[in-house]
């Protein structure tokens, strides 16, 4: 890999422009211009519903069973696969029960806001391969911000399902995002500050122009990744992004075997495979986040950026359900307890030198 | 073996005659222990003096049944330094008025034994807290094991009158705590067990668990059957996760003791095994639900302990037949010698013990050695040994809090005081000690099967008996009482029986130890947090099966 791989922010041809070129709708004005972004955004939403498709009823299942010694779906089609169809239908033709003290419509609209809120951040992410809708110059707060629209998703199915296990798991829930919000942007203002830019495409590139080091005798050169300039960042935001995405061993909003299955406790049929989605798409979400301030955005050798941006953000995805197949959960207490006497201070400790030591380089 | 010969000395019951005095009404000795009669009024003085005075500070068990003259209790005194110095308090009321003393500001076990003595029975007890049914539901009418109870007529309780224990809604705008229903469907209970929470945030200030969901009147099933063949199945579904030649060891020790039946010593080898075997399950099950309990649902703690139980399970199925309801022992031994190829099958418990180290280390790598399960479980669920006693707390819970007691050295059965073991004592009294203890116990239990397998492969060929001689119809002497306990994978099981002189038992009680032990849950979790509750349920590991029988 060489250090010039500089995607994007060179030909800022982002995907509705490049919809817009393709088929002609720039004559259309604004209404064309909208179709574009409809359609761009549409072939980005479905591109990550493939993936939650898949990650969902296969792979998870697939790499839990490999942690646990066994060997989950492998009935229908190559390797289970086919299990996809087989659980979409099973899903979406069950009754949705709805039960009688439920607050309608804040229960019927949380499993969207869940799903929503998530899909709703892939816009500004830079997938590679000119995959890229929106590239806002406040696109890190953007993406911080809408991710965060979820814990209102949470309180809504945890308060409006009318149970308590619902109830107490919506309140962790918000206890634990408020807790772990704050050092996960903390230290994503860290990269910030090393980038110089909110942009994503422009954290991307810096990450990429710059060369940490050179690998003697291979010619191969180090590009300064921030996972690599600043690791202690990158396991900090690691650890805060799993209680944000509430994945072991900070699984406290859904707590099986605790609170049942907490907020979701109720939900059923659609709403359930919403919220389901809604989950999975945080993971990924997280992912991206992670890969694009983190590990560089798209950029790799040899394979296509896309691949390589879905290749990390399958590799975070990996690690939750590693995590979820051997580390125990933690408890409410012990949870704020680490995010606001561990996280919160280390994140601003971090935060403060990088502050310094970028302001001693410039 | 018989244990007749135990029967403590006249020394010992002059000593107890004069710590009870003139309070003794009468002698009903049982072959187990002397037993005293004594007044309705009298018993919390007796049984006081006993424990203060005489150190009995067990109450293993309370026996409630009906005569056609008179109600009797039962207080089945032991004591924890020394398992097989036993008393009996005999308490009978007429029937009439079956009230009697209660024994629980003495002893806190005796409450949930004696709601069941007044659910089952009809005995009432005064100066019992909270004296209602425990098993059946309160709608219940009459009292099934009394003798004018109709078994054929129906109970019917209309809608409106049954009362939904879940239906409540425990509003209360005065009080800032929360009213929650832990079960009885619940992912975490480890079967049908309600547990009433009432929490103040996430903190628990006050638990009630609600058992009785299981209850398949196995007491009554046994006084129907035959002792010799009909009641040996039953045991195998009391605490039915693998634990099935423990239990059924329980039956078998009650009515050879009782019946004078001698066991051949081969049989008793062969029993031993098959014990230790059966608690290495049961161990296992209990690590790996508890790491559920702490994990969250996909840990691969749960996976791996039921690989290597799989194990296990097959050498079980080898030897008796079956994976879960064995039915293996008899009365006088066991149905069959090892299977054949006796090599094959010694090599193949062989191979498994042989792994078995390096599965411990396993586990211990990943489970007791994580940092965060250690603070999820040390000082979590503490059960100080004082209170463990005060609650008849007996088996890996009790020896988590510090309590040596083990029926297998302090009252030895089968084979055990031949063989080199020792017992796991932990003095953490928390969920972390009570794990630990159970994968200590593993690694003992190992060494015991070892030692009995060298014992069986040179075993002469023509000494193999299995069975002792054994009438076809058991019908031990009329009015002859015992209660025989053997060290199950919970704890002490016990079994009362009463012969009538008839092939079936008169009274045929069982003391479960997952009954005694959950009824120390809420003083392990009260000011606790909510995971703390499951944490500590799931290392009491109880059964519902053996809890509600």
């Amino acid at each position: 890999m060489t250090g010039t791989t500089i995607p994007l922010q060179n030909d800022t041809v982002l995907l509705p422009e490049l919809v817009d070129d393709l088929l002609g709708l720039s004559e259309f004005g604004v209404a064309g211009e909208f179709l574009a972004a409809f359609i761009a955004a549409f072939i980005v939403g479905n591109l990550m519903l493939a993936m939650t498709g898949v990650a969902g009823p296969w792979a998870k299942r697939k790499i839990t069973a490999t942690f646990t010694d066994r060997i989950a779906v492998n009935h229908l089609g190559p390797g289970g696969i086919l299990i996809i169809v087989a659980d979409a239908v099973r899903l979406l033709s069950k009754e949705n029960i709805i039960p009688e003290n439920a607050d309608r419509p804040a229960y019927d609209l949380a499993p969207i806001v869940v799903a929503g809120s998530a899909l709703l951040g892939f816009a500004v992410i830079p997938m590679g391969s000119g995959v890229h809708l929106a590239d806002p110059e406040v696109g890190l707060v953007y993406v911080f911000a809408v991710a965060g629209i979820a814990s209102i998703g949470l309180v809504m199915a945890g308060y409006a399902s009318g149970n308590k296990y619902s109830l107490l798991g919506g309140l962790r829930a918000v206890a634990q995002n408020v807790a772990y919000e704050i050092p996960l942007v903390v230290t994503g203002m860290s990269v910030v500050l090393f980038a110089g830019s909110l942009q994503m495409s422009e954290i991307v590139a810096v990450q990429n122009e710059t060369t940490l080091f050179t690998i003697p005798g291979l010619e191969w050169a180090i590009p300064a990744w921030f996972a690599l300039v600043n690791p202690f960042a990158f396991v900090l935001f690691l650890i805060a992004n799993f209680a944000e995405v509430g994945r072991n061993p900070f699984d406290m909003p859904e707590a099986p075997a605790e609170l049942v299955a907490g907020y979701q406790t109720e939900y059923s049929s659609v709403y359930f495979v919403l919220i389901y989605l809604g989950e999975f798409l945080h993971i990924f979400l997280g992912g991206a986040i992670i890969a694009t301030i983190f590990l560089g955005g798209p950029a790799g050798p040899v394979l296509p950026e896309i691949v390589w941006f879905i290749i990390k953000i399958w590799a975070v995805f990996f690690l939750t359900q590693w995590l979820r197949s051997a580390v125990p959960r933690v408890r409410i207490d012990q949870l704020i307890e680490i995010g606001w006497k561990g996280l919160l201070v280390l994140s601003f400790a971090n935060l403060f030198l990088t502050a310094a030591i970028v302001g001693v380089i410039a | 073996m018989s244990t007749l010969e135990e029967t403590p000395d006249a020394e010992d019951v002059r000593a107890l005659e004069s710590v009870i005095g003139d309070r003794i009404l009468a002698r009903d000795d049982h072959e187990n222990a002397p037993g005293f009669v004594v007044n309705p009024d009298e018993v919390q003085s007796v049984l006081s003096d006993l424990k203060e005075e005489a150190g009995y500070d067990h109450l293993s068990c309370v026996t409630a049944q009906q005569y056609e003259d008179r109600y009797e209790s039962i207080y089945h005194l032991k004591k924890y330094d020394d398992a097989s110095d036993e008393v009996s308090v005999v308490v009978p009321t007429t029937r009439e008025d079956p009230v009697s003393e209660s024994a629980d500001p003495v002893f806190r076990t005796a409450d949930w034994h004696e709601r069941e003595a007044y659910d089952l029975v009809g005995i009432e007890y005064a100066d019992h807290p909270d004296l209602r049914r425990i098993l059946l539901p309160e709608t219940w009418q009459g009292h099934p094991l009394s003798d004018d109870y109709d078994q054929n007529k129906p109970q019917i309780v209309t809608l409106a009158e049954h009362e939904n224990p879940l239906q409540d809604d425990h509003h209360d705008a005065e009080s800032d705590t929360m009213f929650l229903n832990v079960g009885p469907h619940h992912p975490a209970t480890h079967g049908v067990l309600h547990v009433k929470t009432v929490l103040d945030g996430e903190t628990i200030a006050d638990i009630e668990p609600d058992i009785g969901y299981l209850h398949r009147c196995e007491e009554q099933m046994c006084q129907q059957g035959t002792y010799r063949h009909q009641i040996m199945p039953y045991p195998d579904r009391w605490d039915y996760v693998s634990a099935g030649l423990l239990n059924e060891w329980a039956y078998a020790r009650a009515i050879e003791d009782l019946a004078d039946i001698e066991v051949p010593e081969y049989a008793q080898v062969i029993r031993t095994m098959g014990a230790e075997l059966c608690r290495i399950a049961s161990h296992m099950l209990a690590l790996g639900t508890f790491a559920l309990d702490v994990y969250g649902e996909f840990t691969a703690i749960f996976m791996y302990t039921f690989r290597d139980r799989e194990i296990v399970q097959d050498i079980l199925e080898e030897l008796t037949g079956q994976r879960m309801m064995f039915n293996y022992f008899r009365v006088g031994g066991v149905a069959w010698d090892l299977p054949e190829p006796r090599e094959e099958f010694i090599e193949q418990a062989r191979d498994f013990l042989d792994e078995l180290p390096a599965k411990v280390a396993e586990y211990n790598d990943m489970v007791t050695s994580n940092e965060i399960f250690q603070a999820r479980c040390i000082d979590t669920g503490v059960l100080e040994p004082e209170v463990a006693k005060d609650y008849g707390v007996t088996g890996p819970v009790a020896r988590g809090s510090g309590v040596d007691y083990d029926l297998r050295r302090d009252d030895p059965y089968g084979h055990y005081e031949n063989v080199e073991w020792d017992v796991v004592t932990r003095d953490g009294c928390d969920n972390y000690a009570r794990v630990l203890t159970r994968m200590e116990e593993v690694e003992e239990s190992a060494k015991i099967i070892e030692q009995c397998l060298d014992l069986l492969e040179d075993w002469p060929e023509d000494e193999r008996t299995v069975q002792a001689n054994v009438p076809r119809t058991l019908k031990p002497d009329a009015d002859a009482e015992i209660y025989r306990a053997v060290e199950a994978a919970k704890g002490e099981l016990g079994i009362y029986i009463r012969s009538d002189g008839t092939d079936k038992p008169g009274r045929f009680k069982i003391r479960s130890p997952c009954f005694s032990n959950l009824q120390a849950l809420p003083e392990m979790t009260e000011g606790e947090y909510i995971p703390d509750l499951i944490a500590s349920l799931g290392s009491l590991d109880i059964v519902l099966g053996e809890v509600d029988r």
